[in-house]
């Protein structure tokens, strides 16, 4: 791996985080915060043009180099992000501020403030932003924009984008992160007005619309999207799901292929599995705990997509639900939304592929000669896909069995150290117990709060690419190819 | 008709061989010297060495005028291009046979633009069609179908205890209260009489019944047979027929099992065939066929590339109780032999394959649409022109043979099964059924 260059690229994502708090400064006028925020500009800034100076201009991506861009990228990247809760002083804890930044960029949206209210205006911008960045991808939108990273784009998307590689839209992988990026920023804009026509004010629509469509989570109230009117709710229902939708579809229906969605089997599974979620929340509450009627369905349908596209808003506290729907919930937890959204989790695409293998495996049983193959769309996937599911599941299972027992030497019970190492995993957010929807993360030991900040790196670039960062082999110096 | 065979192959020679017969010029294309020196000994046909997609050849086989071109080697690449390089040949009607699934997915992109094809024919799937209904008809040892499948032309043995054994049509219409079947051919002791109304009909008869394709199962009973619901279905061999009928039953929501003799194919084939239980094991080990239940199947189709597998693991099935047997077998000699030793149905690729591509060759207003393995008879298309002379008059006086019968009329929607008082109206197509003696003289009464 040739660090200098690895480096140079870190300095180039540092000077856009630095560009992406500016907005954020506009508003600390309001706040009286301007000297904390261009602080905490200027620090991100100056360490971002110092590597890029002082690194070498010609770069040359390899699959080492890539994979090095997108894991340091991200560390370096959360922790400017957590500058600005520092030095406007919304926390004084370290933990609890690279915490929040990376439940941000991971679009994971759990926080360790307990009144939101409470916030600076351009605390609450930088949340929504972090979101947004991270849910499209950071180093994909550095891809879709900075042309330098030239050849080894390919490797840096397949890195940071989540679920099975599926086909690209474009030949050319920066185009292809461009029409992502677009499609991205209309449904934004498109939520947005949305949201200001049925009521919220104009720092709200942008709040909201930006978390939403990010899967994050962030609100600008505590009561999150309870704190809005029924209309809202539905409306962010639909956006939820879109969210936690392959964005590759979206752009299909866009241009004119209005069967996009139907036609994809794994959308068909997100939403089948979705809507039996719906009823059996909804038929839980009734018969265990005789919540019925209109308020009860829309608080089952709501978070219950909340949950399974990975975005985390709220409208109730599901902490306290029946069992049964708990249980439903943390289910969905692991499931996740779509590969290719911006939601996280283990990927519907994955649980189908897992689900195809194990239905094959029986058949085998039966038919000892039988000849099976696990598909997907009507396609063979192939062994080596198949693998790395498998190898992913164990990876997922083993990791979240040390997370939960690292929460829990923490002294936590065995429901919150278990469903906040699972949110955490799947950037969903609140969990059950004390970690719910009514709850926070404020109160946690800053040791945990770490243990579920690496957590949710590990989720959101889907171990792989923190992983190898453990591994000797990857610092090596490459010898340099002169590509 | 000056008519060009591209392809010397099973299909071709036969297909060559067919329309030689029925008189019409035939020049045989292909790179083989080997086998064309063979269809020029057997045939009566000319032969031009050099390949088909080449115009210089086709040029030295008469296309100019020609008035149809048949490529039907077996490779579906060289079946395209062959008609592309005649592409601007005026009045040619050009026929390819594609059996690759790919090319035949895309069949319209193929007859518009580019290749010029105007026919395409695909006699897997053919034979897959025919071995379908074959499965879906219960007793049928032939099947052949016209108007899209409106009508149908089965053949059948007559059982033991069957209502019509030992009776006469008139007399069954009597006591049913109408005229319930037409009858249109009887085999028995080696030849083929068109029966009449009053002709006994005994047990072991094979008859040529025609039936619209929603009375199939009241003409069964009839017969003595029972239509049966078909569930389960296990076919063997990794042949393109195979997998053509592997695709095809799943969408008759019947649980099928296939087993493929090769690794590689049953891969392939496991990776191309949704709904289907693809099996990797030989087709005679009876050990694997009883383990996967062969006897609790309702049809088993023996598809693999060797007769002698094929009738050997048909023999098995039956053994073990599957109602509805049906084999596959190349050599003509060993049809009547599989039937004999109580398989219920054999195909053959060289029949579909023809069939197929002659219901494609319009001369004048005939066109030839099926042939029965076993049997000289021969089903005939007719367009009816208002200078017939048949035209206006009852059947039973219009002047027909008596080795002809009228076996359906296409009018406009709707299909008639004939009896002798039904009359023949112009811009009707008529299906006759007719042994070769008495062709000619139908031939006549239809004027183009």
């Amino acid at each position: 791996m040739n660090l200098r260059e690895v480096l140079h690229i870190i300095g180039a994502l540092l000077m856009w985080t630095a560009g992406a708090m500016l907005p954020s400064v506009v508003l600390a006028g309001r706040d009286g915060l301007v000297v904390p925020w261009l602080g905490a500009v200027l620090v991100t800034a100056v360490i971002g043009v110092a590597l890029w100076r002082l690194t070498p201009r010609e770069v040359a991506i390899n699959l080492r180099e890539g994979v090095a861009i997108v894991g340091l990228g991200w560390i370096a990247v959360v922790l400017a992000g957590s500058l600005p809760f520092l030095m406007t002083g919304t926390t004084p804890r370290v933990a609890a501020a690279v915490f929040e930044s990376i439940s941000g960029f991971t679009t994971t949206g759990a926080t360790v403030f307990p009144v939101i209210e409470e916030l600076p205006r351009s605390i609450l911008l930088w949340r929504s932003i972090t979101h947004w960045l991270g849910g499209m991808g950071i180093i994909v939108l550095g891809v879709a924009i900075l042309p330098l990273l030239g050849m080894g784009g390919a490797q840096l998307f397949r890195a940071e984008a989540p679920g099975i590689p599926s086909e690209r839209l474009r030949p050319r992988i920066a185009s292809t992160a461009r029409l992502l990026w677009v499609v991205y920023a209309l449904l934004t804009a498109a939520l947005a007005v949305l949201y200001l026509l049925l009521g919220m004010d104009l720092f709200e629509a942008v709040n909201h619309a930006m978390s939403c469509l990010a899967t994050g989570g962030f609100s600008t109230r505590t009561a999150s999207i309870g704190a809005y009117s029924p209309a809202i709710q539905w409306v962010t229902v639909v956006f939820m799901i879109m969210a936690g939708t392959n964005f590759t579809l979206h752009y299909r229906l866009f241009s004119g292929r209005w069967q996009a969605w139907f036609r994809d089997e794994e959308w068909r599974w997100f939403v089948g599995s979705m809507a039996v979620a719906w009823v059996a929340v909804y038929l839980s509450r009734g018969l265990g705990e005789g919540v019925w009627g209109a308020q009860a369905l829309r608080e089952a349908v709501f978070n219950v997509t909340a949950v399974h596209s990975t975005t985390g808003f709220a409208t109730a506290d599901f902490a306290v639900w029946h069992g049964f729907a708990q249980v439903v919930l943390l289910g969905l937890m692991f499931m996740g939304a779509m590969g290719g959204s911006t939601g996280g989790g283990f990927k519907t695409v994955r649980v189908g592929v897992v689900v195809k293998h194990v239905a094959g495996e029986i058949q085998k049983v039966l038919h000892p000669q039988a000849v099976v193959v696990t598909k997907l769309g009507g396609r063979p996937v192939r062994p080596d896909v198949l693998h790395t599911v498998l190898a992913f599941l164990a990876l997922y299972v083993v990791t979240h069995g040390l997370g939960t027992l690292a929460i829990a030497a923490m002294g936590h019970d065995l429901i919150t150290s278990l469903s906040a190492a699972l949110a955490a995993m799947s950037s969903i957010g609140p969990g059950l117990g004390e970690v719910g929807p009514a709850g926070n993360y404020g109160h946690l030991h800053s040791s945990s709060l770490t243990v579920l900040s690496v957590l949710m790196l590990l989720g959101r670039l889907e171990f792989y690419t923190l992983l190898v960062l453990l591994v000797p082999g990857t610092w090596v110096r490459s010898s340099r190819q002169g590509r | 008709m000056h008519i060009i065979v591209v392809g010397a192959g099973e299909v071709g020679y036969h297909v060559a061989e067919r329309l030689s017969s029925q008189q019409h010029d035939v020049v045989v294309v292909d790179v083989e010297a080997g086998r064309l020196d063979y269809v020029a000994n057997h045939l009566d046909v000319a032969i031009v060495e050099g390949s088909g997609t080449s115009t210089g050849v086709l040029e030295e086989a008469g296309i100019r005028k020609a008035g149809l071109l048949l490529a039907v080697t077996n490779v579906d690449e060289v079946n395209l291009v062959s008609c592309m390089s005649a592409r601007d040949v005026g009045g040619l009607v050009k026929v390819a046979r594609v059996s690759n699934p790919d090319f035949y997915r895309d069949a319209r992109n193929l007859k518009s633009g580019t290749f010029g094809v105007d026919v395409l024919i695909n006699p897997e799937r053919e034979l897959a069609l025919e071995t379908t209904r074959l499965l879906e008809s219960t007793a049928a040892t032939d099947i052949a179908v016209f108007a899209g499948g409106a009508v149908q032309l089965l053949g059948f043995v007559v059982p033991e205890g069957a209502p019509i054994a030992g009776r006469t049509l008139v007399q069954l219409a009597a006591e049913v209260g109408h005229r319930p079947i037409l009858l249109v051919a009887l085999e028995r002791g080696g030849t083929t009489i068109i029966p009449s109304g009053n002709t006994e009909i005994s047990v072991g008869d094979h008859l040529y019944v025609a039936v619209r394709a929603d009375e199939v199962g009241h003409s069964l009973g009839l017969l003595g047979y029972e239509q049966a619901h078909l569930r389960r279905v296990m076919i063997t061999g990794g042949s393109i027929e195979a997998y053509y009928l592997a695709r095809l039953l799943p969408e008759h929501r019947v649980q099928t099992t296939l087993l493929v003799g090769d690794r590689h194919r049953a891969q392939e084939l496991a990776e191309q065939l949704d709904k289907v239980l693809v099996l990797h094991g030989d087709a005679t080990d009876v050990e694997l066929l009883e383990l996967e239940g062969v006897g609790g199947a309702d049809g088993f189709v023996a598809l693999t590339e060797s007769d002698e597998t094929n009738i050997l693991s048909s023999l098995v099935a039956k053994q073990a109780g599957v109602r509805r047997v049906i084999t596959l077998v190349n050599k003509r000699d060993y049809i009547p032999l599989a039937r004999h030793i109580g398989l219920d149905a054999a195909v053959s690729p060289r029949v579909s394959a023809a069939n197929a591509i002659l219901r494609s060759v319009r001369s004048g207003s005939v066109i030839r649409v099926a042939t029965f393995e076993g049997s000289d008879a021969e089903a005939i298309s007719f367009e009816v022109s208002p200078d017939s002379p048949v035209v206006g008059r009852p059947l039973a006086n219009a002047g027909f043979p008596e080795e002809a019968i009228v076996a359906a009329i296409i009018r406009g929607p709707s299909v008639i099964v004939p009896r002798g008082d039904d009359t023949l109206e112009a811009g009707d197509t008529a299906i006759v059924f007719a042994l070769p003696g008495a062709l000619e003289a139908v031939s006549e009464l239809f004027p183009s």
